[in-house]
């Protein structure tokens, strides 16, 4: 498995990279996107006739104009992730977003229950950039695993003590 | 992997850490009748992307205990077990056979949560006396999940404000060898200021 040496946006052919908190990366019909989620959210983008596909590991929903990471924020992770599909040559039209975690992993109030407004944040962005959601996994109160096959569209997600599903 | 950020930096919350974690074996030497003690392992500062690797972890499925601060809900204590010893040292607190089912029964997360409890108390008053402040643990409640998806929740706080994050691990040693179970400290930028304080510390020093 490959592992994205640091938080810069990355593409690939024919890997299977890991995303950590932050990252963003993009590829081809020959790539795979894994990660784990609890309270973060992954946004995946895919364009199914070019077969080609982002995703981004949210951890917080609004930058409020700080630097850092951009996949770190829901409202700097998104404009990122197109500009990095149109640099490939992946125009927005046609573009569809699948999105998985945003759990509650807590059983404590308090500012670390993130996972909801990742969620919402996620869905109103998407929404304003007029790409539509075809698929989701979000909320609970437990992590997920997930796999994106950017060749296939197809979204593997595995909870603990539960069967995989493929959204 | 070492991620080689500010490894010097993080160390300076060595003697904190360490001596919670002296106070903390000491009350794990009571509760286990002297069959476990802690060590400080590390304190680092590691790239939020890389923490789950770089801590050793990967996508493991974990059986943790958790706990908070009262009046920092950013700051969270974690203790982690692998499922092997966590049975065994239940099964030992319990004075019962090892459970060899899937299912945790409510004695063993009792068992565990105590524990937690034990140390983790332990563990804030020595914080409690070292910073001159009330370091208050909320109740310790017992999770089977991903250590990613657990560790990335309790990282928000610091994720806010920056792109690593400071965590303090502390191993278990069972008779002198040790085990696969850890005490993970991550605070929340407003409990490292009070710790860098503590120690006369200037931020970015």
């Amino acid at each position: 498995m490959h592992t994205l040496a640091n938080a810069e946006a990355t593409s690939v052919k024919g890997q299977v990279i890991n995303v950590g908190m932050g990252q963003i990366a993009t590829g081809d019909r020959s790539t795979q996107f894994t990660s784990v989620l609890g309270s973060c959210v992954a946004v995946v983008l895919w364009h199914p006739r070019l077969s080609l596909g982002a995703i981004a590991h949210v951890v917080l929903p609004k930058s409020h104009g700080q630097n850092g990471q951009p996949g770190k924020f829901a409202d700097t992770a998104i404009p990122t992730m197109l500009e990095q599909l149109a640099r490939m040559g992946c125009p927005k039209p046609g573009l569809v977003a699948k999105i998985a975690g945003g759990a509650n992993m807590f059983r404590v109030g308090g500012p670390l229950q993130i996972g909801d407004d990742n969620i919402a944040t996620v869905r109103e962005i998407l929404k304003t950039v007029g790409i539509p959601i075809t698929a989701e996994d979000v909320g609970g109160t437990q992590g997920r695993k997930i796999t994106f096959t950017c060749s296939t569209g197809e979204l593997r997600i595995e909870v603990a003590g539960q069967k995989a599903k493929v959204i | 992997m070492t991620s080689t950020i500010a490894t010097n930096r993080a160390e300076i919350f060595r003697p904190l850490f360490a001596a919670a974690t002296h106070d903390a074996s000491a009350a794990m030497c009571r509760w286990t009748d002297g069959l476990i003690t802690l060590t400080l392992d590390e304190v680092r500062e590691i790239p939020l992307h890389s923490v789950a690797s770089e801590l050793g972890f990967g996508d493991d499925l974990l059986t943790m205990v958790i706990l908070g601060v009262e009046s920092d809900p950013g700051t969270v204590l974690i203790l982690t077990f692998d499922e092997e010893n966590a049975r065994q040292l239940a099964a030992t607190l319990t004075r019962r056979v090892r459970n060899t089912s899937p299912e945790w029964d409510e004695l063993e997360i009792s068992a565990l949560t105590e524990t937690g409890n034990i140390l983790g108390c332990a563990y804030m008053n020595a914080l409690t006396r070292l910073l001159g402040r009330a370091i208050i643990p909320s109740p310790p409640y017992f999770v089977r999940d991903y250590f990613a998806s657990v560790i990335q929740q309790a990282l928000v706080e610091q994720a806010a404000a920056s792109d690593v994050a400071l965590i303090g691990r502390t191993g278990f040693h069972r008779e002198g060898e040790a085990l696969n179970w850890h005490v993970l400290f991550v605070p929340s930028p407003e409990f490292r200021r009070m710790l860098e304080n503590a120690i006369a510390v200037k931020p970015n020093s």
